[in-house]
C-alpha cells in the first residue's frame, strides 16, 4: 500500500504552505502516491475546549469519509493525527456518544465508520519508505550538520493510544535524520510543548515557552532544528523573532526545517521546491554549508 | 474552609458554594479517567507546561477545587484557558486522574454556563463553521519580501470542505452558541 489521502488539516493549507509544498514534492519521489482530500476540513482538535462533542463529531466525520473511500489517511499535522487516533479510542469505549455522533452524521448522509487507518508523515518516511531507501536516494548529504529533532508533543502523547513514535522510546525521527547524513543528539524535554495552544489565552506567555525551547537547542550546540508539526513550526520558526524580542536575548536564533524539507534537500531538490523561501528562521546558515543558494 | 492557591495566596471559600453536580458533570465528561482518585501529589503540576510560565496555574489545585465543586473563582478568573492541552499532566499522574481532561471538561462547562472563551477561539469556531478551517488562507511574506498565497505557490485552490447542509447545521448546533 502506497496510496494515501492527503489530510492537510487547518494550519497547513491556510498558512504553513512550506509543509504542503515539501510533502507534495518529496513523497511522490519516494514512491508514495497522494490523493487530495478536499472534503476533510478541520479535525476539531483546537475546539475541544469549546465543545468536546464538536471535536469528536468533526474527527469522526473525516474518518468516516475516508473509510468509505477505502484509503488510509496521511495526517501531516500532529494535532490532526492524534485527534483522529484519540477519537477512535473514545468512540470504542462510549456507546452513548457513538450513537449521538452516528445520528449527527446521518443528517448529512454519512455512515459512522472510524475504521480508516491513520498515518503521520514520520511513519510514511520511516515505516513505509524506510531509512534504507531514503539513505540510497541521498544526493546531498547533511553530514556535519547537527540537528535537534523536535517531533512535537502530540507525536507521543497521550500515550494510552497508538502513536507514530513509541512514546517510551521515540527513535524514528532521529533514524530518518541519520539516514540523511545529519548528526543528532540529546537535549532535555524533547517531548515538550511549543506553547502554540496558549496563544489564544496569552501570546506573551506562549512566546516565553517558545523562547525557552529555542534557548535549549542553542545551549546543547545544535546547528538547526527539525519538526513535523505545523504548530511547532509556527512557534519555533514563525515566532522566533518575536520570542527573541520578548525575552531580549539575542542568542535566540536557529534555523528550523520541516522534516520533509530536509529529506527533499538531501535527495537533491531545490530550495523553492521545498518552500524554504517561506521559512522565517535563518535557514540560509544551513543551506550555505550545503553549498545551496536560496535565491537562484 | 481554607484552600491554598497560587503560591502563598490564601483564599477563604464558603462551604455553601459546594456543588456536587460539578463533580458529576466533570466525571461524565472525563470518562474513563477518574478525578475522584486524586491524592494531591502534584506530579501533574511539576510537569505542566503552563505552570512554568504562569505559576498561578496549578493542575492539582484545579482538580481539588473541581472535586469540591468550588469552581466559581476558577471560571471567573478564566485561567483554565491557559492549559496548552499538551497531555503531560496525564502522563505523570499515578492515579489516572487526567487533569487535562478535567480542564477540558471545565472549559466545556464554562461555555455551557455562559462564560466567554478567549476571543481567538471564538473566531476559530466561527471560521470552522463558515469556512471549514480555523482561519481563512492568508498571504505569507517570503525571504525575498514577496507576498505568496496558495495560487502564487501553485497549490490547489482551497475549497470549502462542506457541501452538505447537514454538516453546516450540525456544526452550528455544536459551536454556534460560542460566537453568536
Amino acid at each position: 500500500m502506497s496510496k494515501f489521502l492527503l489530510f492537510l488539516g487547518c494550519t497547513i493549507p491556510t498558512k504553513q504552505y512550506s509543509y504542503e509544498i515539501s510533502v507534495r514534492n518529496v513523497l511522490p519521489k519516494l514512491g508514495v502516491e497522494l490523493v487530495d482530500f478536499a472534503e476533510a476540513g478541520c479535525c476539531g482538535f483546537p475546539l475541544k475546549g469549546l465543545n468536546r462533542r464538536a471535536w469528536v463529531y468533526m474527527s469522526a466525520r473525516i474518518l468516516s469519509i475516508a473509510s468509505k473511500k477505502g484509503l488510509p489517511i496521511l495526517a501531516l499535522c500532529n494535532g490532526c493525527d492524534t485527534s483522529l487516533r484519540k477519537i477512535k479510542d473514545i468512540l470504542k469505549h462510549d456507546e452513548a456518544l457513538r450513537k449521538e455522533i452516528a445520528d449527527l452524521l446521518s443528517n448529512e448522509g454519512i455512515k459512522l465508520d472510524v475504521s480508516a487507518e491513520v498515518y503521520h508523515t514520520l511513519e510514511i518516511l520511516h515505516d513505509f519508505v524506510g531509512v534504507e531507501k531514503i539513505k540510497s536516494m541521498v544526493r546531498r548529504s547533511l553530514k556535519g550538520i547537527r540537528i535537534a529533532s523536535y517531533p512535537g508533543c502530540h507525536m507521543i502523547r497521550p500515550s494510552d493510544i497508538p502513536h507514530p513514535e513509541d512514546p517510551a522510546e521515540p527513535r524514528k525521527y532521529d533514524a530518518v535524520l541519520n539516514a540523511l547524513g545529519a548528526e543528532v543528539g540529546y537535549y532535555p524535554d524533547r517531548g515538550g510543548c511549543c506553547g502554540a495552544t496558549m496563544l489564544p489565552y496569552s501570546a506573551r506567555h506562549a512566546l516565553l515557552i517558545a523562547a525557552s525551547k529555542i534557548k535549549t537547542f542553542k545551549e546543547y550546540g545544535f546547528d538547526a532544528v527539525s519538526t513535523s508539526c505545523p504548530y511547532c513550526m509556527e512557534m519555533i520558526d514563525g515566532k522566533q523573532d518575536a520570542a527573541r524580542t520578548e525575552v531580549g536575548d539575542e542568542s535566540i536564533s536557529i534555523p528550523v526545517f520541516y522534516l520533509t524539507q530536509l529529506v527533499g534537500l538531501a535527495i537533491g531538490l531545490e530550495p523553492k521546491e521545498l518552500g524554504l523561501n517561506l521559512n522565517i528562521s535563518p535557514v540560509e546558515e544551513v543551506l550555505e554549508k550545503l553549498g545551496v543558494s536560496l535565491y537562484e | 474552609m481554607v484552600v491554598l492557591t497560587g503560591g502563598s495566596e490564601v483564599v477563604a471559600l464558603e462551604v455553601r458554594l459546594l456543588d456536587s453536580r460539578v463533580l458529576r458533570e466533570v466525571k461524565e465528561l472525563v470518562r474513563p479517567h477518574s478525578p475522584q482518585h486524586c491524592y494531591q501529589c502534584a506530579k501533574c503540576t511539576s510537569a505542566c507546561t503552563a505552570t512554568k510560565v504562569i505559576p498561578d496555574y496549578k493542575p492539582h489545585l484545579i482538580v481539588a477545587l473541581t472535586r469540591l465543586g468550588l469552581i466559581k473563582n476558577l471560571l471567573d478568573s478564566g485561567i483554565i484557558w491557559a492549559c496548552t492541552e499538551c497531555w503531560k499532566c496525564s502522563e505523570y499522574c499515578p492515579q489516572d486522574v487526567a487533569p487535562v481532561e478535567v480542564v477540558i471538561a471545565l472549559k466545556n462547562l464554562s461555555i455551557a454556563m455562559g462564560y466567554k472563551p478567549p476571543e481567538d477561539l471564538k473566531m476559530m469556531a466561527k471560521n470552522v463553521v463558515e469556512l471549514g478551517y480555523i482561519s481563512p488562507p492568508i498571504e505569507v511574506l517570503s525571504k525575498e519580501f514577496e507576498m505568496y498565497g496558495r495560487n502564487a505557490l501553485a497549490l490547489p485552490e482551497l475549497v470549502k470542505p462542506y457541501t452538505h447542509e447537514g454538516t453546516i447545521n450540525n456544526l452550528k448546533k455544536l459551536l454556534g452558541g460560542v460566537y453568536e
